[in-house]
C-alpha cells in the first residue's frame, strides 16, 4: 500500500513539474526554443542584436558631449564642433584619441585608400569612413525600425477598428485600400516624398521625419488587412462572446484580446517590413530625395554612388552595412516565421 | 453560386479598372494640392523671365498652366480637377483632358525656351523602351524561377539547394539599385562594357538598331535577377508544401515514375501559388524597373518619372502615375486571368 502510494506520488510531482515547466513558457519561450533550432535564424539574431549594440553605443557617444555639456569647456569660439571622439586617461591630463567625428573634415587627409590610421579610408570630403560608417548606424536603424513600426501600429489599428465595426468605415478603408495598393510602393513612395519634401526646411533635418510619416501612411494597408481578416474570424469565437457578455467596452476587447491575438503575423511582416525599409529609405537617398547633411549610410552610398570604379572604398562600406542589416532581418523574419507557424508546430 | 463564363469575368474586370484608376487620379491630384510650394513659381524657376515684367510673366504663366484666370485670381482646385479629366472646358475655352486623351504639357521637358511638350507624346516615345525592358525580363525570370524552384524542392537539403538557397538569400537582402551596380562593375572587369546607355542606342528605329539590344543586355540581366531571387525561393517553399500532401504520397504508392509524379501531379497543384506569388511580384518589378533605369540611364518612363519627381514637375508626376498605376492594374488583371486558364476547377 505504501509503496503504490509512493509510486503514484512520484508520478503526480513528475506530472506537476512538467505543468509547471510549460506554464513558465509563455509564447515568446516556446517561440525562442524554436528559432533557436534555426542556426540561419539564430545568425540573423545575433547580427540584428549586434547591429543594435552598435547602434546605441554610437548614439550614446555622439550624444555624451552634449548631454554633459563638455562639447566646449573653455568657450573656444572656433571649437563649435567637437573634432575627435577621445578617451580621457585617469589621472594624466592626456586623451586617447579613438575615431573622428563623423563630421569633422579631417584637414589634407581626403580621399586616402584603407590605411592603419583610417581602415576604411577618408572620402572626397575628408570625413573618416569608419566613423560615418560607425555613427550611421543609429540613424539608419532608427529610420527602419521606427519607420515599420509606425507603419504596423496605424496598420493594426485601422484595421482592428475597420474589422471590428464592419460597416461604412470598413467600406471606405477598404476602397481607399484598393486604390493606394493598385499604385507600386516605391513610385508612390518617391511621388509623395518628392512633393512634400519643403515642409522639412523649417525644421532642422526634418526631412526624415516627413519620410516616415508619408511612409507609415502609404504603407498600412498590407497590416490592416491582415488584421482585419484574423478580427472577422475572431469576432465568432466565444472567448470575445463571453467578454462581451461580461460587459466589457470595445476599446478592451480590442485592444487586449483580439489585437495579442491577431499578433504573431504582424510581428513577422513588421521583421520583414524593417529590411524592406531600410531599402526603400536608401532608395529614396540613392536616387536624389535624401538629407545629405544627415549621417546614414543611405545618403553616404548616394553621394558616392559614382565612385565604385574610381574609389571602390567609398560607397562600398556603407552599401556592405546595408547589405548585412537587410539580411539579418530578413534571416531573423524567416525564422521567426517558421517559429510561429501553426502548421510547423504539429510536425 | 452563380457562374458567369470567363469572358464576362474578364469585361467585369476591365470595367473595374476605370473606378481604380480615377481613385488613383483623384489622390495624386488632391495630394498635389495638398502640397506646398508656389506651383508658377516652380515653373517659373525654368524660365526666362527680367524683373520688370515679373508679374506680367507671373500672371502669364499661372495662365498657362491653368493655375490662375486671366484676372490673376487663383481657380479652384476642383475646377483644375475637371478640367485635367477634360469635363470642364479649360482656360483656352476647349475641353482637353485625359478623356480626349491629353495629359497636359510637362513643365520641366520644353521645346524652345518656354513652350512644355505635350506629355502624351513623352509618354507614348518612352513607354516602349520601359515595356521592352520589363516585359522580356518579367518572362524570363518567371521561367527561370519555376525551373530552378522545382529543380532545388525535388533535391532538398542537396548541395545545390543549399547552395542557391544561400545565393537566392544573398541576392534578396541586396538593394537593387546596389545589384545595378554590381552588375555593371562585373561587366566593366569582365567585357569592358559598363552598360550606361548612350544616345546612339535610340536612334529611330530603334528596334532594328544593334546598339539598342546590346545596351538593354545589362538592365535585363539585373532586373531578371531580382524577379528571380524572390520568386524561386517562393516556388521552392509552395512546391515543398504540396509535396508533403497526401495525394503524392498515393501517387508514389500507384507506381509513378519521380517525374511523372511531380509534373503531372505536384507542378500543376503548384502553379497557382506561382501565379499568386509573381502577381505579389509585380509592384517590386515595377518599382525595381524605375531603380534600374535610373541607375543605367535607361530612357523609359522610369527615368522619366524620377526625374519629374526631381525637378517637381507637377503634370508629369500626374501622368506617371496614371500610367504606371494603369501598367500594374493591367499586369495583375493578366495574372488573375490565367488563374482560369491553368486551374480548370476555377469558374468565375
Amino acid at each position: 500500500m505504501t509503496i503504490l502510494s509512493e509510486a503514484i506520488i512520484e508520478r503526480e510531482a513528475r506530472i506537476l513539474e512538467e505543468i509547471k515547466l510549460v506554464e513558465g513558457s509563455n509564447l515568446w519561450a516556446i517561440v525562442m526554443r524554436r528559432m533557436k533550432k534555426s542556426q540561419m535564424g539564430m545568425i540573423g539574431f545575433y547580427i540584428v542584436v549586434s547591429l543594435m549594440v552598435m547602434a546605441i553605443v554610437a548614439f550614446i557617444i555622439l550624444q555624451y558631449d552634449a548631454l554633459f555639456g563638455l562639447n566646449n569647456p573653455t568657450n573656444d569660439p572656433y571649437d563649435i564642433l567637437n573634432y575627435y571622439v577621445e578617451i580621457w586617461v585617469p589621472g594624466t591630463d592626456k586623451y586617447i584619441r579613438l575615431i573622428a567625428h563623423p563630421s569633422y573634415i579631417i584637414p589634407g587627409d581626403q580621399t586616402l585608400a584603407p590605411n592603419a590610421n583610417y581602415p576604411f579610408g577618408t572620402d572626397t570630403r575628408g570625413f573618416d569612413i569608419l566613423s560615418r560608417t560607425f555613427f550611421g548606424s543609429s540613424l539608419s536603424l532608427i529610420l527602419g525600425i521606427v519607420g515599420q513600426m509606425t507603419t504596423s501600429v496605424l496598420g493594426m489599428i485601422i484595421g482592428a477598428v475597420s474589422g471590428y465595426f464592419g460597416g461604412f468605415f470598413d467600406d471606405v478603408v477598404q476602397r481607399l485600400n484598393e486604390v493606394i495598393t493598385a499604385m507600386p510602393g516605391f513610385i508612390l513612395f518617391i511621388f509623395v516624398v518628392s512633393i512634400f519634401r519643403d515642409i522639412a526646411s523649417s525644421i532642422p533635418g526634418g526631412l526624415y521625419m516627413i519620410v516616415i510619416v508619408i511612409f507609415a501612411l502609404i504603407g498600412w494597408g498590407g497590416t490592416s488587412l491582415i488584421v482585419r481578416a484574423k478580427i472577422l474570424s475572431l469576432k465568432q469565437t466565444e472567448f470575445i462572446e463571453a467578454e462581451r457578455a461580461l460587459g466589457a467596452k470595445d476599446a478592451r476587447i480590442i485592444f487586449k484580446h483580439i489585437i495579442p491575438n491577431s499578433l504573431s503575423p504582424v510581428i513577422v511582416i513588421t521583421t520583414l517590413g524593417i529590411a524592406n525599409t531600410i531599402i526603400q529609405i536608401a532608395a529614396l537617398a540613392f536616387f536624389g530625395l535624401g538629407d545629405a547633411t544627415a549621417v546614414t549610410w543611405g545618403d553616404d552610398l548616394a553621394y558616392h554612388r559614382d565612385n565604385l570604379l574610381t574609389y571602390w572604398w567609398m560607397p562600398t562600406w556603407p552599401a556592405l552595412m546595408i547589405f548585412i542589416t537587410i539580411l539579418g532581418f530578413n534571416l531573423m523574419g524567416d525564422a521567426l516565421l517558421d517559429a510561429l507557424d501553426p502548421k510547423q508546430a504539429a510536425g | 453560386m452563380i457562374k458567369i463564363s470567363l469572358r464576362s469575368y474578364a469585361l467585369r474586370r476591365i470595367l473595374y479598372l476605370f473606378p481604380t484608376l480615377l481613385g488613383i487620379s483623384i489622390i495624386s491630384f488632391a495630394l498635389i494640392a495638398a502640397s506646398p510650394g508656389d506651383p508658377i513659381q516652380i515653373r517659373l524657376g525654368l524660365w526666362i523671365g527680367e524683373q520688370p515684367e515679373y508679374e506680367e510673366v507671373y500672371n502669364q504663366v499661372g495662365f498657362d498652366i491653368g493655375v490662375l484666370d486671366e484676372n490673376g485670381e487663383p481657380v479652384s482646385m476642383f475646377v483644375r480637377y475637371f478640367r485635367w479629366l477634360g469635363l470642364v472646358k479649360d482656360q483656352y475655352g476647349v475641353r482637353s483632358g485625359i478623356l480626349q486623351g491629353n495629359l497636359g504639357n510637362s513643365w520641366f521637358y520644353t521645346m524652345s525656351g518656354n513652350i512644355g511638350k505635350p506629355i502624351s507624346d513623352i509618354i507614348v516615345g518612352r513607354l516602349w523602351y520601359t515595356l521592352f525592358l520589363t516585359t522580356p525580363a518579367f518572362v524570363i525570370s518567371t521561367i527561370l524561377a519555376t525551373i530552378i524552384g522545382v529543380i532545388q524542392a525535388t533535391r532538398q537539403y542537396s548541395l545545390w539547394d543549399k547552395g542557391v538557397t544561400l545565393a537566392s538569400l544573398i541576392g534578396f537582402s541586396m538593394p537593387v539599385f546596389w545589384l545595378a551596380k554590381l552588375v555593371m562593375l562585373t561587366a566593366f572587369y569582365l567585357f569592358n562594357f559598363t552598360g550606361a546607355t548612350t544616345g546612339d542606342a535610340f536612334t529611330e528605329p530603334f528596334l532594328i538598331n544593334p546598339r539598342f539590344y546590346l545596351f538593354l543586355i545589362l538592365p535585363t540581366v539585373t532586373l531578371v535577377l531580382t524577379g528571380l531571387v524572390f520568386l524561386s525561393r517562393l516556388t521552392r517553399s509552395q512546391l515543398l508544401d504540396i509535396l508533403r500532401q497526401d495525394y503524392i504520397t498515393t501517387a508514389r504508392a500507384k507506381g509513378l515514375t519521380e517525374r511523372r509524379v511531380i509534373y503531372k501531379h505536384a507542378f500543376r497543384n503548384a502553379m497557382l501559388p506561382i501565379i499568386t506569388v509573381v502577381g505579389l511580384a509585380l509592384p517590386g518589378l515595377l518599382g525595381g524597373s524605375v531603380m534600374v533605369e535610373g541607375v543605367f540611364g535607361w530612357p523609359g518612363l522610369g527615368s522619366v518619372f524620377l526625374t519629374s519627381a526631381l525637378q517637381r514637375d507637377q503634370p508629369m508626376m500626374m501622368a506617371t502615375n496614371f500610367v504606371f498605376g494603369g501598367m500594374f492594374l493591367g499586369f495583375r488583371l493578366l495574372v488573375d486571368l490565367s488563374y482560369a486558364i491553368v486551374d480548370p476547377r476555377i469558374r468565375y
